[in-house]
């Protein structure tokens, strides 16, 4: 028994990691979408921050946790001057100036030699364990949370409806969506120095534009009106795909670009009619719930 | 010479690919990220009529045209539902990746992961020198086809009643539907013709280059995105100045400073061009700041 | 009455009892981690179908007393993030005696790691970067040979016949598998005195290649030195001959290929191919292999025939030790020594990488044939 739940905990312990990772980096996307900004950079800021992390435990032989600080710390100051410039457009102009960082930050780890290019980092110590993950996304969760109560939490939002509007109120948008897109850079550098040290490796490859667009579709499919949605879809896509590959068989299918279309599927679904995201579901049933028990009543 | 050739010809399918790209975000405001998976399904549709005996001059407008009534689908179901909401551009970015991740999905499923190409013969091989440059038939016919298009779709724009509905609706879709424009057929239109152009570049790109696969939209995909960025977003005449920019100045990039600039320049090019000219070279000076 | 009836059925089942062998058969796992989506899915297709022959062969031929073989196959999606996912599930659930794979070398460097940490034996298939890969530790395999062991000897040999002095080299920038092919190339060339006079790269995704070549072109050179993807090859071979160049092209592993020449034509023609498989090699155990895959309806190449060579390699490991075990794989590898496979007689290096004589071959009317 205590062995089959051991292996259990083997089987699965990489998708627990990964539940972690990418809730950090779907959390990372919902920072700037807490204010309207709809930045995609954030698979380069993860790429900047798995790099420096991994370089200085590689080859400068700091200790783990200063990697880790600095995985969080040097997107965080890289976003401050591509978020001055590009901050001031908005809507898609601001996603594709942000897809346009990330392309770049990929193609210039594919031409530079001394990170081997797209051969990658290899052979980094394994030092983040599941556990460090998931006390690192709690505490980025708490971090989201308590903001939104706060006051800095009612700016946000009203930056989100209505941002002239806000303006004309006397807060200072241009900072509070800075310092959005560099926590936002911070949490996806973590995530990225975090999953280094934990998959041994790391290469430009793994941080392309569909990277971005994954973290995009957890924060979208869970739903983005609280910190609790990203997470959620996080959860589910990362499960989802472990989960049919114990399906499939059952099914009598092969697993493959069917995939792809279940995930193509979801996402259309949750777009068209759970615009708040599979967290809404939760509450559209209590409500139902409570109507039909009015009702009888 | 031989480097002009081969900007030209690359700026053709860029423009010929933005050309549709530009004009649903000129009309809708929206990005539509499943235009290259259009592309690749047109190339797909065409061979697979090719493979039924059918000649390509035949196959290609038919291919053509089930890329334009894909258009039409994939408005009905990810775009019409959404167009009330007011984060509809974000929302509607969303729903096309979804039909894109669908489409290639299909893709996979139907003819799966290899490299696939049009039989030998499909379009006779012959080529000409022109000082000093080698020049293929095909691409002359293909430059011949995206300049006809291009003729063709300032024709239907400018001159034509939808054109100018059309116009009417990316102006301002509450003024036109006042001024008694159907705009949900209008928008339809604009995805029809729009999807359209993108499946013709899509057919254009695997005769170039023989190689048709479930994932070839990705190649365009962020390259037709620099495109309509620096022509200006919903600019057609810019859509297709920009592609060729773009064509030659990769090309001159490849033959000065070599291959693995040439991404890192379309790129940081676009991100320029946002941050200091947002409205591109030729867009209207649209509020496109906050 | 009911007895009668059922007498010739039962006379057929007891038949059938004799003729097959008994069904105490022990049901040993062999896992893959394959890319069958993705990037690399053209990669994973192949390799399933030479694991798939190479189980049902050794089944077949019975030559595992007593074990029967089963292939658990999983797709990695071309992402390390999966490729771990299927490790630990291949390692912790199915208990798998030994791993193939994973396709990319990338997702290798992020896996094998954990089998490992686990003790449990990989063999690599398709990953071909010098280093990273065996290095990780004494539990990871190699049976695909690296670009290094295939490149410089067929540069070598290629040079005894053509007489090349330049050469121009384009490679694949954004793919581990291509650029750990460039290095080998750069550095074997500049050991041959070979003056490279342009470098040029491309990107995985890109169709036309028409600038790097004619830029390459304008320089001249004797030979093209091609380092790319199945995907990218026969393009780059048929550009190439359309802007007029009728020298010779010289590609890795990743020109070895049936679709090099189904996509190419003609232009393919005269194309040089460093190869650790000799498809056309007239030893027995390729001929079987080659007639076998062609009984199952399927055209193999490279990729292929290394997948089919890896199981074959951990069933002869399990053969040589007596034991189906992971450790007893292992042990079995070290005795692993001049197996007759399709690659040719396979044994494995101190380094575990593989060792087999790689090959050169030369496509002449439509069909790769041994350069002579």
């Amino acid at each position: 028994m205590m062995e089959g739940l051991a292996d259990l905990y083997a089987t699965y312990q990489s998708t627990l990691a990964y539940i972690g990772l990418n809730g950090l980096l779907a959390l990372s996307i919902y920072t700037s979408l807490s204010c309207g900004q709809l930045a995609l950079g954030n698979a380069g800021f993860a790429a900047i921050g798995a790099y420096a992390a991994a370089l200085l435990t590689m080859n400068a032989g700091a200790p783990f946790p200063l990697a880790l600080a600095a995985a969080a710390v040097v997107p965080a100051l890289v976003a401050i001057p591509l978020g001055l410039p590009v901050l001031r457009l908005k809507g898609i102009f601001l996603a594709i100036a942000t897809i346009g960082f990330g392309e770049v930050v990929r193609i210039g780890l594919v031409n530079w030699d001394y990170v081997n290019g797209a051969q990658g980092l290899v052979a980094i110590p394994q030092k983040a364990s599941v556990g460090l993950i998931w006390i690192v996304l709690a505490a980025a969760t708490l971090l989201l949370w308590r903001l939104r109560g706060s006051k800095w939490g009612f700016a946000l939002e009203a930056i989100r409806q209505d941002e002239p509007a806000a303006r004309t109120m006397g807060i200072d948008t241009a900072s509070y969506k800075l310092a959005m897109l560099m926590l936002g850079a911070a949490l996806a550098g973590l995530a990225g120095g975090l999953e280094a040290h934990f998959t041994f490796m790391v290469a430009p490859n793994g941080f392309g534009f569909s990277r971005v667009v994954d973290m995009l579709v957890f924060a979208v499919v869970g739903g983005i009106a609280s910190v609790w949605g990203p997470l959620f879809g996080a959860s589910f896509l990362t499960v989802l795909p472990e989960a049919m590959r114990d399906l499939a068989p059952l099914l009598g299918i092969e697993p493959g670009p069917l995939r792809m279309l279940v995930n193509g599927l979801i996402l259309l679904a949750v777009i068209l009619f759970l615009p708040q995201g599979l967290v809404s579901l939760g509450a559209r049933w209590r409500e139902r719930r409570a109507a039909r028990a009015r009702r009888a009543a | 010479m031989q480097q002009v050739v081969n900007g030209i010809f690359l700026g053709s399918i860029y423009a010929l690919f933005a050309l549709g790209y530009t004009l649903v975000f000129g009309v809708l405001d929206i990005l539509n990220l499943a235009h290259a998976a259009v592309f690749m399904l047109a190339a797909f549709v065409a061979l697979a009529l090719v493979g039924h005996g059918l000649h390509i001059l035949a196959a290609f407008p038919l291919a053509v045209l089930g890329a334009g009534l894909l258009g039409v689908l994939l408005e009905r179901v990810a775009f019409r539902p959404l167009r009330a909401r007011a984060d509809s551009n974000i929302s509607g970015l969303i729903s096309s990746l979804a039909m894109a991740t669908i489409f290639e999905a299909v893709a996979y499923l139907v003819w799966g992961p290899n490299v696939s190409r049009f039989p030998f013969g499909t379009i006779p091989e012959s080529q000409f020198h022109l000082g000093g440059a080698v020049i293929s038939r095909l691409q002359v016919t293909i430059i011949g086809v995206a300049v006809a298009l291009f003729v063709a779709l300032t024709w239907l724009v400018t001159r034509t009643r939808l054109g100018r509905e059309v116009r009417a609706v990316a102006e301002s879709p509450r003024a036109a539907r006042v001024l008694g424009v159907d705009v949900d057929r209008v928008i339809a239109w604009s995805f029809l013709i729009s999807s359209a152009l993108g499946g013709a570049a899509g057919v254009l790109y695997a005769l170039a280059f023989n190689a048709i696969q479930p994932d070839m939209g990705r190649g365009v995909e962020l390259k037709g995105l620099a495109v309509i960025v620096l022509g200006g977003m919903g600019s057609m005449p810019g859509a297709v100045v920009a592609g060729f920019a773009l064509g030659l100045t990769e090309v001159f990039v490849v033959a000065n400073l070599g291959a693995s600039w040439r991404d890192a320049v379309s790129f940081a090019g676009l991100f320029l061009i946002l941050v200091l000219r947002p409205r591109g070279l030729f867009g209207a000076a649209a509020l496109r700041e906050a | 009455m009911a007895m009668s009836r059922l007498a010739p059925l039962a006379a057929a089942a007891a038949l059938l009892a004799w003729a097959s062998p008994a069904p105490a058969q022990t049901v040993v796992k062999i896992g893959a981690a394959l890319s069958m989506t993705g990037p690399a899915a053209a990669y994973g297709a192949q390799q399933k179908a030479g694991i798939q022959a190479a189980v049902d062969q050794i089944n077949k031929s019975g030559e595992l007393k007593g074990v029967k073989l089963e292939a658990v196959i999983e797709d990695d999606a071309s992402t390390k993030e999966q490729g771990i996912a299927v490790f630990q599930r291949l390692i912790n659930k199915d208990k798998v005696v030994a791993i193939i794979g994973p396709t990319l070398s990338n997702t290798a460097t992020a896996t094998d790691p954990l089998a490992q940490m686990a003790g449990v034996p990989v063999v690599a298939v398709s990953n071909t970067a010098p280093k990273g890969i065996t290095d990780i530790g004494d539990w990871i395999w190699r049976v695909s040979l690296t670009e290094g062991q295939v490149i410089p000897g067929a540069l070598k040999a290629a040079q005894a016949k053509l007489g090349f002095k330049t050469a121009g080299v384009l490679y694949g920038n954004d793919d581990a598998f291509t650029q750990a092919g460039y290095s080998v190339m750069k550095s074997a060339l500049e050991a041959m005195g070979v003056k490279t006079v342009g470098t040029q790269t491309f990107a995985k995704p890109d169709r036309d290649y028409s600038a790097q070549l004619t830029a390459l072109l304008g320089q001249k050179p004797d030979i093209l030195v091609v380092s790319a993807l199945v995907e990218n090859a026969s393009g780059i071979v048929a550009q190439a001959r359309q802007l007029g160049y009728t020298g010779p092209i010289l590609g890795g592993n990743g020109f070895n290929s049936p679709a090099l020449i189904a996509n190419a034509g003609k232009a393919a023609e005269g194309v040089l191919v460093g190869t650790a498989w000799n498809k056309v090699s007239t030893e027995k155990a390729n001929q079987d292999y080659v007639a076998l895959m062609k009984a199952r309806g399927h055209e193999p190449d490279q990729f292929c025939t290394q997948a089919y060579v890896g199981v074959q390699v951990v069933a002869d490991a399990m053969r040589l030790s007596g034991q189906h075990t992971r450790a007893g794989v292992k042990a079995g590898f070290l005795k692993v020594k001049d197996l007759p496979t399709p690659l040719g007689k396979f044994s494995f290096l101190p380094s575990r990488d593989g060792d087999h004589a790689p090959a050169v071959q030369v496509v002449k009317d439509g069909k790769f044939q041994i350069m002579q």
